[in-house]
């Protein structure tokens, strides 16, 4: 009834009682309002739910993916769990990189179909410019993304093109919403939140590096919150000690005890995380910075490779980073962003490769959705919908696993073709958690990590 | 709630806070009082009049760091020492509504100007303030205007302008949105000027129909369509309602749209039934959001920290001035507990409790033991701490540890 505005707005009550009902029940499921927001504590992300005014989605049946595989809305029957990996899960790393605005999926990934050229008159990547993928003349890279080559040639990256939910919005919000929450959106929490392990006590068990990270929403832990690493550290003269004692005896008042809480885990995180932050990079040096985000990726990719192989209890890691929203002037803001991404990447590869853990990490991106098939006049694209996806790490199977059909547009967007919970459930399979907890059943039609 | 809860009330929702000399006056005026000085004309002239910000400061430059720092450091100045708080704090309201932001926009003039439209008109008709913010220069920078032409309409601000701006999802279609789109072609921001300008030959005039109103192809009719759709009223007072009271719940947004809207779409009218509804008890409890938390503390403290270290905290908050995060504007709520807002929280005011200058009544009050003098002093409306924040208060040194240390407690910091 009233705009969607107030629930990113205002979080107020509406924030509070939701925080609040997932505080006081445990496991209870929580009532769909469309009056309702859930600004859960530590997230510090926005957050909206449409409830009943949302377009529902099933999963398809049409669904088309590369190979014989094909979406079944049954799939949930299987369950096997083929895609845990022995050894054990235990030590683990799952890192989400999050594009915020919606990352140009085809000028990330760029189709030789021609009808990409026909669309894109002026934007397209010129060949010449073009990074080739060994094996494959479907598809190349942008030229920004010469680094990751390597991981494609070595198997340890997968790509997988046309990937978001079906019935698509063009809503940034709403399409973020339906990442966080794996399409659920009567759920208060996010899909890694409400699927945490009994190890999530540990201070860093989840860390969101740049921004709040709506997806760690949970009833049950807090995720600490690293916006600005270098000055991640409590005042010298009003230290831990004289703050934590605001935290007990824990107040009645349910709003007040959440305050509580935050400074409980927050003195811990700050205990756990002071460690790595010796000679780390703490973004760029202005105070008021012209660049979107609290970290670039090079950043905070550096920081997410400290807290895998820095041995403190992180299990899961989403970095945060705008600017991919390009109406205007795409070639030059996607460009320098693809090239922080592809340093960012490779750096972190490289760390996580020295310190032996590449089979024990496994980094995937995630972005709302992707932008129009066809360039508007201002040299950018409108909100699309089909994205794409890279998933890198020891464990991955390599290649392209899904399709794009330009033959097959939903009006001028790009068919989404492979339910992001398909990704999802092979995310929760690598932590060893529950995927049918998470997401309601399994979405495993696509193997995406080796056996 | 009593005159002076209520005053307390009123200012920390819909001002700045109060410094303690001023909050006894303010009570001694009452409530009723209170909230008509603050909102009227003479208010709103006065901080026109006062304009903070000297262009010459402001170069039209892109991505001149100078310049964005003072213009971000003005502000927060400007609502530290405002003598018209509810003007500056609807113009962060606003802000925080009509969203635009630095790294878009790369010229801190332009955002300045926004801000300054959002303080001359954040009170008046949403009409024009409507009409205003979509070609106002920042804006079509922001949103892509600017870059929109017949040809081929970028749709940036023409779905915004209706998921975020007016009327909220499921009151439109895909079509509307590009209607809308090719309604608000043609115009442009002139390079190195701070002016928008009108471009006929950039437009495309034809007539179409939007939102169910036939003839729609320029700003104007654009506008009108807008507020003549039955869901302006309830989407904007759940806005308001949401930001000063704390709710967006029927009951309480209901009786307010009705008032915004037999009132022609009059902000005050709509603030100040807000307010009303407020101090008659239909208040749920908000957590401030680092910026007019820190501006709470410098005001009711006396203190000025130095600007560095404002800007350096607030950015570890993750809420710096004219920077939101997305078109959407700040998280709010319980996001604010986050871990990195939390430790930027105590930077903040342990440097704030540093400046705070002897003789404020605050900074005396932390010598002391009366933690009910300290709360009274702090402004709040309930003057008391729970038993923890009570416990960890005495157990804080008097003084400059205990008043930081007050500056980070539940109470403070929700309001």
């Amino acid at each position: 009834m009233y705009s969607r505005r107030q629930f990113i707005q205002i979080g107020a009550s509406a924030a509070v009682t939701a925080a609040l009902a997932a505080c006081a029940s445990k496991g209870a499921s929580s009532t769909p309002s469309h009056q309702t927001s859930a600004a859960t504590p530590g997230t510090g992300g926005t957050s909206s739910t449409t409830g009943s005014t949302t377009p529902s989605t099933t999963p398809s049946t049409t669904q088309s993916t590369t190979g014989s595989t094909t979406a079944s809305p049954s799939a949930g029957a299987t369950t096997t769990v083929s895609s845990v990996l022995t050894p054990g899960p235990a030590g683990r790393t799952l890192v989400i990189v999050q594009l915020n605005g919606g990352n140009d999926a085809l000028n990330t990934l760029i189709p030789s179909d021609g009808r990409y050229r026909d669309a894109r008159p002026t934007l397209a990547i010129p060949e010449t410019d073009l990074v080739a993928l060994k094996g494959t003349t479907d598809w190349s890279l942008h030229p920004k993304l010469a680094p990751l080559a390597a991981y494609w040639e070595a198997g340890t990256a997968t790509f997988l093109p046309g990937i978001g939910f079906n019935d698509p919005n063009h809503s940034h919000f709403v399409s973020l919403d339906r990442w966080w929450r794996a399409d659920d959106l009567t759920s208060s929490t996010g899909w890694l939140g409400r699927s945490v392990g009994p190890d999530s006590t540990k201070p860093l068990y989840a860390t969101a590096l740049g921004s709040g990270a709506p997806l760690l929403r949970s009833d049950s832990f807090q995720p600490a919150v690293v916006i600005q690493p270098g000055t991640f550290t409590f005042p010298g003269h009003l230290g831990e000690k004289v703050l934590g004692r605001l935290a007990s005896p824990v107040s009645a008042d349910q709003l007040h005890a959440l305050a509580q809480q935050s400074m409980t885990s927050t003195i811990a995180a700050v205990d756990a995380f002071g460690g790595l932050l010796k000679s780390s990079a703490s973004g760029s040096g202005d105070v008021v910075s012209y660049r979107e985000g609290g970290l670039d990726l090079i950043n905070g990719l550096d920081l997410a490779a400290r807290l895998v192989t820095g041995n403190v209890g992180a299990r899961i890691v989403v970095v945060s980073v705008g600017g991919f929203d390009t109406h205007y002037n795409q070639l030059s803001v996607q460009g320098t962003l693809l090239d922080d991404l592809a340093k960012g990447i490779d750096g972190f590869m490289q760390k996580i490769a020295a310190a032996g853990a590449t089979d024990k990490t496994l980094l995937v991106t995630t972005s709302e959705f992707g932008r129009r098939v066809a360039e508007n006049a201002s040299g950018g694209f409108d909100h699309g919908a089909g994205g794409m996806s890279m998933m890198l790490g020891g464990s991955v199977v390599g290649g392209i696993q899904s399709a794009v059909d330009l033959g097959n547009q939903l009006d001028g967007d790009v068919r989404p073709s492979l339910d992001p919970r398909t990704m999802y459930t092979a995310c929760l399979d690598w932590l060893g958690l529950d995927p049918v907890a998470a997401l309601g059943k399994r979405y495993d039609e696509v193997k995406l990590l080796k056996a | 709630m009593d005159d002076r809860a209520a005053v307390s009330w009123i200012h920390r929702r819909a001002g700045f806070g109060l410094a303690l000399p001023d909050l006894e006056a303010a009570t001694a005026r009452g409530p009723a009082a209170e909230i008509e000085t603050m909102l009227s004309p003479a208010s709103v002239s006065a901080a026109v009049a006062a304009d903070p910000w000297n262009d010459a400061d402001l170069p039209l430059t892109k991505r001149d760091s100078a310049a964005a720092i003072k213009a971000v450091t003005t502000w927060l100045d400007q609502m530290t020492s405002t003598t018209t708080p509810l003007v500056d704090r609807m113009a962060w309201f606003w802000h925080g509504h009509f969203v635009s932001a630095l790294d878009k926009v790369k010229e801190a003039r332009l955002l300045v100007d926004q801000i300054r439209l959002f303080r001359s008109s954040g009170l008046g008709s949403f009409s024009s303030l409507l009409h205003a913010v979509t070609i106002d220069p920042a804006m079509l920078v922001y949103l892509d205007g600017a870059q929109s032409t017949g040809q081929h309409p970028n749709e940036n601000f023409g779905r915004e302008v209706l998921e975020l701006f007016t009327l909220g999802l499921d009151t439109y279609t895909e079509d509307d949105v590009k209607a809308g789109a090719a309604a608000l072609t043609g115009w442009r921001v002139l390079p190195d000027q701070a002016t928008a300008q009108f471009v006929a030959k950039r437009h495309d005039d034809t007539a179409r129909t939007y939102l169910g109103t036939t003839g729609v192809h320029d700003v104007d009719t654009v506008v009108g369509a807008i507020m003549a759709h039955k869901a302006l009223a309830g989407s904007i007072a759940a806005a308001v309602a949401g930001a000063i009271l704390g709710t967006t719940d029927g009951a309480v947004v209901t009786p307010l749209a009705q008032t915004f809207a037999s009132s022609k779409f009059d902000i005050t009218s709509l603030v100040r039934a807000t307010l009303q509804a407020g101090v008659g008890g239909q208040s749920q409890p908000v957590v401030l959001a680092p910026v007019p938390w820190l501006t709470i503390a410098q005001r009711v403290t006396g203190a000025s920290a130095p600007a560095k270290v404002r800007l350096t905290g607030l950015r570890t908050a993750g809420q710096v001035p004219m920077t939101p995060p997305n078109v959407a504007g700040w998280p709010t709520g319980a996001a604010w507990f986050g871990s990195s807002t939390v430790v930027a929280r105590a930077t903040l005011a342990a440097a704030v409790a540093a400046a705070a200058p002897a003789g404020n009544a605050a900074r005396t009050a932390a010598d002391g033991d009366d933690l009910v003098a300290l709360a009274t002093a702090l402004g709040l409306p309930t003057p008391s701490f729970d038993a923890a924040s009570s416990a960890a208060l005495t157990a804080a040194k008097p003084g400059v540890e205990r008043l930081a240390l007050a500056l980070c407690s539940p109470e403070f910091v929700i309001a």
